[in-house]
């Protein structure tokens, strides 16, 4: 049996043009073999479709006529129209409204950032101060005084214009203070606390960090081995510092403690310190409990009392690696710390012979 | 009471409708066009946009009916609107224009009429395949098929409309017709 006879057996089957035998004979068969079963079943569900789509399509002509027999004016009210136009007309105004007024957000919040950043900058260099000292008549005549006593190593009779602190960082006159202690400096001395002076010289300068290492020329100068270690670690939030510095002529003594993993402006080279600073403390080192050097007092915030800034000591080493070879001084950060057990007022008494004034004179 | 004299009235109208009625279909269509159209205009929606909407709605009406299985419990006003209103929210939806959707429009319909919607697709789905298979069958199968199983023509009818000498001949080239149909629709619907 091909495709054709059983599609008219079908056919004649479903239309009931079979003869009752013939019927007989294939609804025998539909139960023998399943797939005749199957096409029969097939074709059923095809002429359902056939009919429904027979329907739609009628259907659909049918609302097609009367669609178009339906004048649309009629059924519109007149007011529909026109209002429809109104709401198109106002939402083209609404754009051109609110194109102008981004226009002017744009401008007014773009003006606005300009002016801010602009505020920003002016603010950045009012709240940093410097705390290098600006030496007056007064500690001149005391200087004079210093002076006469030892007369043997004297430094100019000027006392100089600028004054800031310094450290050693090596038995063999190096010595780290800030860069703007002695920027655009014409001669630097730097003194002791028995009043000794030195001539010294920049020899490496750093200006991003702000630290400047200087080489102590004179001859006379004698060097001791330090007592203290550079710390490479940085020091934890809440740790009691201290530092030794020389605001006025005598050195002075401050304690505080780290406020802040990083300094002015998020600088993440710099700790935020909380220790009293004043004009002359720049480059002071920052001690914690145990003598060793966590940081170099660098400058303080004027917006607000007891906030300093200090570079952190691991900066001040990699500075010291990154010199260039001749010029760096000798490496001894070996030796032991020697002030650890120490009270602190025995840790100040060895440190301050090692914390000397800056002077410059330009 | 003029509530349910109402739905008596929309009763008979969808008796009309299952019998083919040309006049209760007039009826049904003149008097609720304009609303949907309203609603339409009023969503930015286009005069096609709003035909092609209701026509939807009144062929799931219309199939509903004939089925016989299709209680009316409320007016047919409401029944048209809703569906359309779920039409609207569905062509919102996968347009690419995506506008913000109506607050009104996104309540949610009844279940019942989710499922409603559900079968209406299906047929829809078969409808489209059966209206490709027929697009693609060409003359005079097309005309045949046409003239035999929805305008209900005798095949005597069409023999002499074709030219064909009997009736008979004319019948063999139905099953050839068929045996086409059915292997186009088959090959598309179980795709």
């Amino acid at each position: 049996m091909n495709d054709f006879t059983l599609i008219r057996d079908i056919e004649r089957y479903l239309e009931g043009e079979m003869s009752e035998q013939e019927r007989t004979a294939f609804e025998a068969l539909r139960q023998s073999n399943p797939a005749v079963n199957e096409q029969v079943l097939l074709h059923q569900q095809l002429m359902q479709q056939l009919e429904q789509y027979g329907q739609r399509v009628a259907f659909q002509e049918k609302m097609d006529k009367i669609h178009a027999s339906m004048a649309i004016d009629e059924v519109l009210p007149p007011s529909q129209i026109p209002a429809q136009k109104k709401v198109f007309t106002i939402s083209r105004r609404l754009i051109t409204n609110m194109a102008a007024a981004a226009c002017i957000a744009l401008v007014t919040s773009l003006s606005t950032i300009a002016l801010m950043q602009n505020a920003t900058r002016q603010n950045t260099t009012a709240q940093y101060e410097d705390v290098r000292r600006v030496l007056n008549n007064i500690q001149r005549s005391q200087n004079a005084l210093i002076n006469d006593i030892n007369s043997k190593k004297k430094a100019p009779a000027n006392p100089g214009t600028y004054g800031g602190t310094g450290f050693a960082i090596s038995n063999n006159g190096y010595v780290v203070t800030n860069y703007h202690v002695i920027a655009g400096a014409d001669s630097i001395y730097i003194q002791n606390t028995k009043g000794e002076a030195f001539k010294a010289a920049s020899v490496f300068e750093d200006i991003s960090s702000d630290l400047a290492i200087l080489k102590i020329t004179d001859s006379t100068f004698k060097g001791q081995p330090l007592p203290y270690t550079l710390k490479p670690q940085y020091a934890s939030r809440g740790e009691a510092v201290f530092t030794l510095g020389y605001p006025r002529d005598e050195i002075v003594y401050g304690e505080g403690y780290i406020s802040a993993q990083t300094g002015f402006n998020g600088d993440s080279a710099a700790y935020q310190v909380s220790i009293p600073v004043n004009p002359g403390n720049s480059g002071a080192p920052l001690m914690d409990s145990k003598g060793d050097v966590v940081g170099i007092v660098t400058g303080k915030q004027t917006t607000s009392d007891g906030i300093a800034f200090a570079v952190k000591s691991a900066h001040l080493k990699r500075l010291l690696e990154e010199m260039p070879k001749d010029k760096l001084p000798k490496k001894e950060w070996n030796h032991k710390n020697r002030l650890g057990g120490l009270t602190r007022v025995d840790q100040v008494k060895k440190l301050e012979e090692f914390v000397y004034m800056v002077k410059v004179y330009n | 009471m003029k509530h349910n004299q109402n739905i008596e009235r929309d009763r008979e109208l969808l008796l009309g409708l299952t019998r083919n009625d040309d006049r209760a279909l007039a009826t049904i269509y003149t008097e609720n066009y304009p609303s949907i159209l309203r609603m339409v205009l009023q969503y930015n929606g286009s005069e096609d946009d709003a035909k092609d909407l209701f026509q939807e709605a009144m062929i799931i009406l219309y199939e509903k009916a004939q089925k016989g299985e299709f209680d009316l419990y409320s007016k047919l006003k409401t029944f048209l609107y809703a569906v359309c209103r779920h039409l609207w929210l569905k062509k919102l939806q996968t347009g690419n224009w995506q506008l913000a959707l109506p607050d009104e429009l996104e309540e949610v319909l009844p279940a019942e009429d989710d499922n409603t919607m559900a079968e209406h697709e299906e047929k829809d789905q078969q409808f489209r395949v059966m209206e490709k298979t027929m697009g693609n069958m060409g003359e005079p199968c097309k005309t045949i098929l046409e003239d035999y199983y929805i305008r209900k023509l005798s095949m005597q009818d069409i023999a002499e409309k074709f030219g064909y000498t009997n009736s008979e001949n004319a019948k063999n080239q139905k099953y050839k017709c068929l045996m086409r149909l059915k292997k186009l629709f088959f090959e598309q619907y179980k795709s």
